[in-house]
């Protein structure tokens, strides 16, 4: 064995339903060995609904970080849309605050 | 099923007594694998199956002492060398790699055939047992006949150690179908649905061509194995069993 070892990524699913998580890796020369092993590090204490065992050749990385992480505020595009809290903040700060409680008197 | 009369329920505590010896001697002799083994997966894996084996011969043994009012680490560990019942194929040391892989092949499918008997047997709680005993075997059985193509096909060095052991162990292997004094009474109770010959008949069955395929020579044909199968204790187990019993006969009495 030794050179011919190939590195298994290993992805677990703790509960039916559940995302699969990435869990560790193993070493082993084919898929059947793989799929003893990975069974044996990630599935023999009742711990996993499923396992899938990926060669770790097999996936794609990125990981370019000018790519993944822009320098300039993106914010506008998360789902949630800017970020006002910290703006919303400030406003009541100048404004002298709790206002908010007394309006409907 | 019945009260148990006293001969069924001293054939049935025979029975129970050579299969939970089997599987503690086996789990001893490979666990020696830990920390050794050809690659650290395999040393996990091996170490796994092997605490495995420990596990089933607790349950065998705790079946065992709920029928004899014994307690079952005394049984496991409070006796002599000679008192022990596994078959003689657990008398050796574990060697080397191919030699702990060709027993644990011919094991594994002689405990699978008498696993798949005994999930029918009359004795529910010894036939529940096998039930969830038989769901861990499966990944034994895959394991090792796995890793029995792999050195088969490994190269001329691993074939010739892995010929070597098959021949080595074939007569002792057989053993693990020995007949028992109890066995007919079993037999006619439906404790053991088939006799232990039928069972050696299954077994060759499913070695022999999974033998041929892996290139590997079959040994000449045997007889039926003598009682004394269970019985004939080695050097090489005495050492064992000096091992596994250090701690528990360090001191007798003590409670854990």
């Amino acid at each position: 064995m030794g050179s011919k070892d190939r590195v298994w990524e290993v992805f677990r699913q703790e509960a039916e339903g559940d995302p699969m998580v990435h869990g560790g890796s193993v070493k082993a020369p084919d898929e059947e060995l793989a799929t003893h092993y990975a069974r044996e590090f990630y599935g023999r204490r009742q711990e996993s609904e499923r396992l899938w065992i990926v060669p770790r050749d097999a996936i794609t990385e990125l990981d370019d970080p000018d790519l993944l992480k822009p320098p300039f505020d993106r914010s506008f595009k998360r789902p949630g849309g800017f970020l006002i809290k910290h703006k919303l903040e400030a406003a009541r700060e100048r404004a002298g605050s709790p206002q908010v409680e007394e309006a409907g008197e | 099923m019945s009260e148990l009369d006293a001969e069924t329920r001293a054939a049935l505590a025979e029975l129970l007594l050579a299969m939970a010896d089997d599987e503690f001697v086996l789990g001893f002799w490979d666990s020696e694998w830990t920390g050794i083994a050809p690659i650290l997966e395999e040393d996990v894996a091996m170490s796994s199956v092997s605490q495995d084996e420990i596990g089933h011969a607790k349950a065998l043994y705790e079946l065992l002492a709920g029928l004899s009012g014994e307690d079952a680490d005394r049984i496991a560990f409070g006796r002599p060398v000679d008192g022990y019942r596994h078959a003689a194929l657990m008398n050796h040391a574990r060697t080397d790699w191919a030699f702990s892989i060709a027993r644990r092949f011919l094991y594994e499918h002689a405990d699978a055939v008498r696993l798949e008997s005994l999930a029918a047997s009359a004795y529910q709680p010894l036939a529940d047992l096998a039930v969830k005993m038989r769901r861990e075997e499966t990944y034994h059985l895959l394991h090792f006949d796995l890793w029995l193509r792999r050195l088969a096909e490994g190269g001329d060095d691993s074939h010739a150690r892995l010929a070597e052991a098959i021949g080595a162990l074939w007569s002792d292997a057989q053993a693990v179908f020995a007949p028992m004094a109890g066995e007919a009474c079993l037999v006619a109770a439906r404790i053991l649905p088939e006799s232990l010959e039928a069972l050696r008949a299954r077994w060759l069955e499913r070695v022999i061509p999974l033998l041929e395929a892996s290139h590997l020579p079959v040994p000449a044909a045997t007889d039926r194995p003598t009682a004394d199968g269970r019985t004939q204790r080695t050097d090489e187990f005495a050492w064992l069993h000096g091992e596994f019993t250090m701690v528990s006969g360090s001191e007798a009495d003590a409670t854990w």
